[in-house]
């Protein structure tokens, strides 16, 4: 059991920076996600905590002790790849024990740890057969096994469920979040899938363009997005991205474009907007989860904050219905109740759910606080 | 048959020695590479690895029973031990232990290609300006040392014969056209028979097995068997033309009769040995490239109306490009460098030089003739020719390769 | 592709003869349909024919040479084409087995050739491990250099090989053939084997590595078990290069009880043809086994020769 330690963590290629500075504290029995696209670099940040690349600059800790100049084998870590990578020319019970038979540790011990595992991961039938004879999903659970027995200080996952198909996925996925509650380690697991990061970490870390951009528990990372990477990122479907200005006409804060006029509610205890400080309206960019557009059939008496829009593409889901809006030039996703009956090209008037509403800086692509701000008028 | 068993014993004592002699080098090797790769930090690495390089030179000079007095030996020992604090420094300062295993792994290969492949041929080029034949190579082997010739054999080998009838220039035409025409029906023999495999048939894999049967053979065999078929009393094709002669005289009239084939016609019969020997391989390779090709390509050629000839053309000639254009690249090499048959062929005693080639009358210059210094020449004139083919050859297969790639 | 024509005719009218209900079209698609068959029938016979005319080329001179060890003494050498000659015997295999040094060139042949496929497989087995994993300084000119190595004519390094075997005094030894092969095939092998060590995962070494082994012990437990295929491939191109190798005996090996099988061969053809029995029997002996091994591994063996040379 240890905690991990990563210090202004960087890594080139030759003339290529594809890590920039990441520093990143993980706690001991923590379970922290990396996630993000294909290529931000979350997976060269593990393979980096296991040894198997160079770090250029900066320091990994494990357990309190620097760990850059150690080989692998000397970081009492296990890792679970993501083609599982077993030995082919070795039966599930020598994969598993393999680490062990290295470590010289008394026959009668691997036997034992060999067999606790294999009760763990339910694959005691397997333990004669061949990776070659046993199912993909069965695979994963010798890959897991072969981490388990080591009794690692650290166990490192490289997407381990991307090989699998959607229904073993899920399966797996509460495995894993079961194993983590029974055996109670320090887990860093990397994956591309939002989901996965959402359902199984205690803490994630959002990772794009060898930065990390954001790192919290998964409420803080989807509630509270740090910048526009992280709010289309995180979530799904994905959240509507519209570009405005925001400024304060003496009735508090609003969002507006050519469209539409979002009054931006402020937190009670806020002070209240005074007078602008450059003068000029902000450009900002409103971010809203499809889940929190709501939509009628518009009526005359329609006031100004509602946004007149109409309907483009409907695709029901079952229980919701996706609504492929456009107001204006602006196009806006919407899942609403599958009792909604509108239909392609019917107008319909939409407003958001005022308390849900993101606000992005437009040239930082940083959030932009509510709390305590003031806006110019 | 006496003693076979002794023969036996003897032989594998023999050999399992001097497998054990390489295994002893090996591990010196490496161990000279353990030390310089992970020690070069320590205090004592230069003062150690230079004083031991002194050290074991001077050793085995002294061991080796080459007569040498002593200050010689510490002489070379010095000059070993500056070579080592050069290459200890570089080591030090330059390498600092990367790539350690790739290097150690090289190491022993790299160390039998150089000893086995390197030096002799920059021994090949000392020869060819030094004078060995059979009257100097005894004060050779004695003392090492040979006359200095200058380009005298570069100069002979434009200007005479390699062998006793056939000149330069004439082999070098030759060469080409034994290259040209082996290699067209290689790869157009080949091909057909690859196309008529890719088929659905019936007994495929016996027809693919039987197809190979030239190739699988031990050569010394196929090419000593297909001789004996040409043989002008004995062999298939004469007796098969008589019996058809006497059987239809007519023929007879048209000019069909029984050919000295291996007097007369030498460089036609080591063509078609050839040929059939190297057909098989360029088979074996378009087929797998055949097999690689999507049937889908075919399906939607045919869906667009492509007719039979023209699918062929515009889907499997490009796509088995890649396949083809080395394996054509190498077949080209290896025929030019084609001794086995020819030599097999007429090498006997007395026989022709109607069908030699530049490699083959090298071999003959150098061990039938034993003209060492002239063949040293001479296979250097060779390899440059070929080397100038083969850069001419990468040049122009590049240069339609940026050709096709802009289409 | 002659198919897909009448396939597509067919196609367009089985189409007419659902529509029309008189079943005037339904036979029509019956005769496109025969006349479909008929045609890719005669193109399969013509298929047939055009292979075992060519399997018959190939397979000729061998069976030729069967025929030959068969006859009995007094009519080794004739015109007859048959197959099994009249009164066939196995006097021409006894004879070159108990009269001649046959069995001391075939066991000169093996230890020769054991030793050096053992050596060039277990050197190739290294080099080419460094070749596919790592990005050396040099890697890319060495690649080049070993292709390169194709291209030196064999008589061309034969010549100072063979002054320096003559010089170290190694002429009909054993050692000197040793090392004149040894290399030769390595380049080649090194191809084959760095070709298949790219087919295997990296990942596996890499577990290995996080389960506690060094790179290289990672290479000894994990990638050398994996690769015996290519081993054997490698092993078996080493083997055949040597075995079958001709031209470099003739130079070093002057004894005649030092030959080996292929020197005795061609010593056996020789100008005699009273000897051509003998010869025939002997080759019928040295080319079954090495037939029977080539034809058994020729698809690991061509899949290797085509991944490490051609596609290279």
């Amino acid at each position: 059991m240890a905690s991990v330690t990563l210090r202004g963590i960087t890594k080139r290629y030759k003339d290529t920076e594809v890590l920039h500075d990441v520093s990143l504290d993980i706690a001991d029995r923590e379970f922290m996600i990396l996630v993000g696209p294909s290529g931000c670099g979350k997976s060269t940040l593990l393979r980096m905590v296991a040894g198997l690349e160079e770090i250029s600059e900066g320091e990994i800790v494990i357990d309190g002790k620097i760990v850059n100049h150690l080989p692998p084998r000397d970081r009492e870590i296990a890792m679970v790849f993501q083609d599982y990578a077993l030995y082919p020319h070795m039966s599930v019970e020598e994969n598993m024990s393999f680490g062990l038979r290295l470590r010289k540790l008394p026959k009668d011990e691997i036997a034992r740890r060999v067999g606790e595992a294999a009760n763990i991961l339910q694959i005691k039938p397997l333990l004669k057969r061949t990776p070659r004879q046993i199912s993909g999903g069965q695979r994963q659970r010798v890959a897991i096994g072969r981490a388990i027995v080591r009794k690692p200080k650290v166990f490192l996952f490289d997407e381990p469920l991307s090989n699998l198909d959607a229904k073993l996925r899920e399966e797996m996925r509460i495995e894993i979040a079961k194993l983590h509650q029974r055996l109670h380690t320090t887990i860093v697991y990397v994956t591309h899938d939002q989901v996965e990061a959402m359902t199984l970490g205690s803490r994630i870390a959002v990772v794009n363009v060898g930065r990390i951009q954001q790192a919290g528990t998964p409420e803080e990372v989807f509630c509270r997005p740090a910048n526009l990477f992280v709010a289309g990122f995180i979530g799904s479907p994905t959240m509507n991205f519209i570009d405005g200005t925001l400024l304060d006409e003496g009735d508090g804060p609003r969002f507006k474009n050519e469209v539409m006029s979002v009054r931006i509610p402020l937190p009670l205890d806020a002070q209240a907007p005074r007078a602008p400080e450059g003068g000029k309206p902000r450009s900002v960019v409103l971010g809203i989860r499809p889940d929190d557009i709501y939509a009628k059939p518009p009526e005359p008496a329609d006031g100004p904050d509602l946004i007149p829009a109409v309907i483009e593409v409907v695709e029901l889901l079952g229980h919701r219905k996706n609504l492929h809006l456009k107001a204006g030039e602006t196009k806006l996703l919407a899942t609403v109740d599958a009792a909604f009956a509108g239909k392609p090209g019917e107008k319909v008037s939409v407003w958001f759910n005022a308390s849900r509403v993101h606000l992005f800086d437009k040239d930082a692509q940083e959030r932009i606080s509510l709390e305590g701000r003031r806006f110019p008028r | 048959m006496t003693g076979g068993a002794g023969a036996i014993l003897g032989s594998i004592l023999q050999v399992g020695h001097f497998v054990g002699l390489i295994l002893a080098a090996v591990a010196v090797l490496e161990a000279y590479l353990y030390v310089h790769f992970f020690r070069y930090g320590r205090k004592w690495f230069l003062p150690a690895v230079i004083l031991g390089a002194g050290a074991a030179c001077f050793a085995s000079l002294m061991l080796a029973p080459l007569q040498l007095d002593a200050g010689r030996a510490a002489s070379a020992a010095v000059c070993a031990a500056m070579l080592e604090a050069a290459i200890a420094l570089f080591f030090k300062y330059v390498i600092r232990g990367r790539w350690a295993l790739p290097y150690m792994m090289l190491a022993p290969g790299i160390v039998g290609l150089t000893l086995l492949i390197i030096y002799p041929l920059l021994f090949e080029v000392y020869l060819s300006f030094h004078d060995l034949k059979l009257t100097t190579i005894l004060h050779w082997s004695r003392t090492g040392e040979l006359p200095f010739v200058g380009f005298k054999h570069f100069v002979k080998v434009f200007m005479s014969s390699p062998l006793s009838e056939v000149g330069f220039w004439q082999l070098v035409l030759r060469t080409l056209w034994w290259t040209f025409v082996n290699v067209l029906f290689h790869v157009s023999g080949g091909f057909a028979l690859a196309l008529l495999l890719h088929h659905k048939l019936k007994l495929k894999g016996l027809y693919r097995t039987l197809l190979i049967v030239p190739w699988a053979m031990p050569q010394v065999v196929a090419v000593l068997a297909m001789r004996g078929e040409f043989h002008s009393q004995y062999g298939f094709i004469n007796v098969a033309v008589e019996r058809l002669v006497s059987w239809m005289p007519l023929l007879a009239s048209l000019g069909l009769q029984p050919v000295q084939w291996l007097t007369q016609h030498p460089f036609l019969t080591c063509c078609i040995i050839n040929i059939w020997l190297g057909i098989p391989f360029m088979m074996v390779v378009i087929l797998g490239g055949l097999q690689s090709i999507s049937q889908h390509y075919y399906d939607a050629a045919a869906i667009d109306g492509a007719s039979a000839f023209q699918q062929f053309r515009m889907i499997t000639l490009p796509l088995i490009k890649p396949v083809l254009a080395p394996a054509v690249t190498l077949g080209t090499v290896w025929t030019f460098n084609n001794i086995n048959v020819i030599y097999l062929v007429t090498g006997q005693a007395g026989g022709t030089e109607d069908a030699d080639i530049l490699v083959s009358a090298l071999y003959k210059a150098a061990f039938t003739y034993y003209r060492y210094s002239y063949s040293a020449a001479f296979a250097i004139v060779i390899f440059l020719i070929l080397f100038a083919f083969s850069m001419a050859w990468l040049k122009w297969t590049r240069g339609t390769e940026s050709v096709y790639e802009r289409d | 592709m002659e198919n897909a024509n009448t396939a597509r005719a067919l196609a367009s009218s089985s189409a007419r003869g659902q529509r029309a209900e008189n079943g005037r079209a339904g036979e029509e698609y019956q005769k496109a349909l025969k006349a479909h068959h008929l045609k890719r029938k005669a193109w399969l016979v013509l298929i047939h024919a055009a292979l075992i005319a060519w399997v018959l080329v190939s397979v000729y001179p061998l069976l030729r040479i069967f025929s030959v060890s068969l006859r009995p003494g007094d009519r080794i050498v004739s015109t007859d084409l048959s197959l099994i000659p009249a009164g066939a015997s196995f006097l021409s295999y006894w004879k070159v087995l108990y009269e001649t040094n046959f069995l001391f060139w075939l066991w000169n042949s093996l230890i020769i050739t054991c030793a050096t496929a053992t050596i060039g497989v277990s050197l190739a087995a290294l080099a080419g491990y460094a070749f596919s994993r790592f990005k050396f300084p040099g890697h890319k000119t060495g690649l080049t250099l070993l292709l390169g190595n194709e291209m030196i004519p064999a008589a061309m390094l034969l010549l100072p090989l063979f002054l320096m075997i003559m010089k170290l005094g190694l002429v009909n030894t054993y050692l000197g053939m040793i090392i004149a092969y040894s290399v030769t095939s390595l380049p080649f092998s090194i191809w084959i084997l760095k070709g298949y060590y790219d087919t295997i995962p990296k990942s596996l070494e890499e577990a290995a590595l996080v389960d506690g082994t060094t790179r290289f012990g990672a290479f000894l437990r994990i990638i050398l078990p994996l690769s015996t295929p290519a081993l054997a491939i490698a092993f078996l191109f080493n083997f055949t290069q040597a075995w079958n190798e001709y031209l470099v005996a003739r130079v070093v090996l002057t004894d005649a009880r030092m030959y080996t099988w292929t020197l005795g061969l061609f010593e056996l053809q020789g100008q005699y043809l009273t000897q051509w029995g003998m010869f025939a029997a002997a080759s019928i002996l040295v080319t079954l086994p090495v037939l029977g091994v080539f034809l058994y591994s020729s698809k690991w063996l061509i899949s290797g020769l085509t991944l490490g040379g051609v596609k290279g």
